[in-house]
């Protein structure tokens, strides 16, 4: 087939609508670098991209980012020796890989999902160790909030100098959604530190730890405030924790 | 609706650094490219496969595939974000066909798998202009139309099982396929040349 023959099945093609012959005939243009059906095919994905931007928006929830880094950091480091000429090579050899790519796709859906499992689980036992040690600190101070208040949220901030600060809060609702709860450090003079973002579990305990040094005398009160869920340099709303040093 | 498209579109001039840093396995790069087009990607997987714990598992396979492909980029021609979605696509409906016990028709969702394919796409795909242009023409189809087109993206559907959904003739739908895909085409601007 010619090419003007092919003209109305590219979109088909990107959509996955192509039958036989013209599917064949098209994937042999594109593998000999058709000057016609190349940039035919780029303005049918363009048009597929469009449609995938105009879903109905849904907004993801704030726990879906860390995941997702954490299943990127848990991932082997690679080489990067390859030179650019391999993107063609590979490029002219999809047709015949796309068998055996099939296959391993599954398997890398498996071992990603089985090794994001095995990241979650990790970072909440390496969490856990951080609040311990904390805990474990003789001269951690500590301070209680909300104790007698009408309304939650209460519980206890402990603060070390060498480990860091852990919150222990009960009676906080979950953040809405697209919203996360952003702990701050707060010193007697100078701005808010950030101290990390957490979300409360479905009871509403929340467990939140900022590894690390932390200057306890210079602090005047750690604090928490509900903020988009990406987090935000400096508080931008009322806390809804105030632990006062 | 718009606001995430706008900022995605303010942002596009930087995905070629932004490739870059990606290709150099800068983890803050991922943080950025998730920021940026993460909302995006969730959208339209919910949209496929319409449950939010499975939607996020095929977010972070996407995020994933796209980390481990990513050298394979060209950092100046490629255009990330069509890429993107392409992957995301292609996840949801792969496992759309899975769940549903059906074989995999279109081979040619393989293709998103290598980037290269996505060298000199139009990278202000998220144009909003443009992307209202595709709504209207979506809205001015008619519904079976419109039908097909959904059935096909959103559900991976080949012609002969729309056939079968929709209990029309497979000619008819093939026609209602060819004349959608033409309008849209129109409405989106580029025009084949002969």
């Amino acid at each position: 087939m010619n090419c003007d023959e092919l003209r109305d099945h590219y979109e088909l093609y990107a959509l996955g609508l192509a039958e036989e012959p013209e599917s064949g005939e098209i994937r042999a243009h594109l593998g000999r670098d058709c000057l016609t059906c190349v940039p035919r095919m780029r303005r049918a994905r363009e048009l597929m991209s469009l449609l995938g931007a105009a879903a109905p928006p849904a907004q993801p929830p704030a726990r879906l980012r860390q995941r997702v880094l954490a299943a990127v950091a848990d991932q082997p480091a690679r080489r990067w020796s390859w030179a650019p000429v391999w993107v063609a090579v590979a490029a002219a050899a999809v047709i015949a890989a796309l068998f055996f790519n099939a296959r391993e796709r599954r398997a890398d859906a498996e071992l990603a999902r089985v090794q994001a499992e095995s990241a979650t689980r990790a970072q909440e036992l390496a969490r856990l160790n951080e609040a311990l040690a904390i805990l474990n600190q003789p001269d951690a101070r500590q301070v209680v909030f909300g104790a007698g208040a009408p309304q939650p949220p209460r519980g206890r901030v402990f603060l070390d100098p060498r480990r860091g600060v852990l919150l222990l809060a009960s009676n906080l609702p979950p953040a809405p959604e697209g919203k996360a709860y952003e702990m701050w450090v707060i010193p007697k003079s100078g701005n808010p530190l950030p101290a990390g973002l957490f979300q409360s579990a479905t009871d509403g305990t929340a467990l939140h730890v900022l590894s690390g040094p932390v200057d306890v005398t210079a602090t005047g009160a750690v604090a928490v405030t509900l903020e988009p869920a990406g987090g935000v340099p400096q508080p931008t709303s009322k806390p809804v924790i105030v632990a006062a040093l | 609706m718009l606001l995430p498209l706008l900022l995605a579109m303010e942002l596009g001039e930087g995905d070629a650094e932004l490739v870059r840093r990606l290709q150099r396995r800068d983890p803050r790069a991922m943080a950025e490219l998730y920021d940026r087009y993460g909302r995006l990607v969730y959208a339209l997987i919910v949209r496929i496969v319409r449950d939010s714990g499975i939607a996020e598992d095929l977010v972070q396979e996407t995020f994933l595939r796209v980390w481990n492909r990513v050298r394979s980029f060209e950092a100046e021609k490629g255009a990330l974000g069509p890429w993107l979605l392409a992957v995301a696509r292609n996840r949801a409906i792969d496992y759309l066909r899975s769940a549903g016990g059906r074989m995999r028709h279109a081979l040619e969702l393989d293709e998103t798998d290598h980037p290269a394919l996505f060298t000199d796409v139009e990278k202000e795909i998220l144009n909003s202009d443009r992307l209202r242009r595709v709504k209207d023409a979506l809205d001015k189809l008619s519904a079976s139309q419109r039908t097909v087109i959904e059935l096909a993206y959103f559900e991976g559907m080949s012609q002969t099982e729309i056939a079968e959904h929709m209990g029309q003739p497979l000619g008819t739908v093939k026609t209602w396929a060819r004349a959608a895909l033409k309008s849209l085409r129109d409405e989106f601007g580029a025009v084949v040349p002969a």
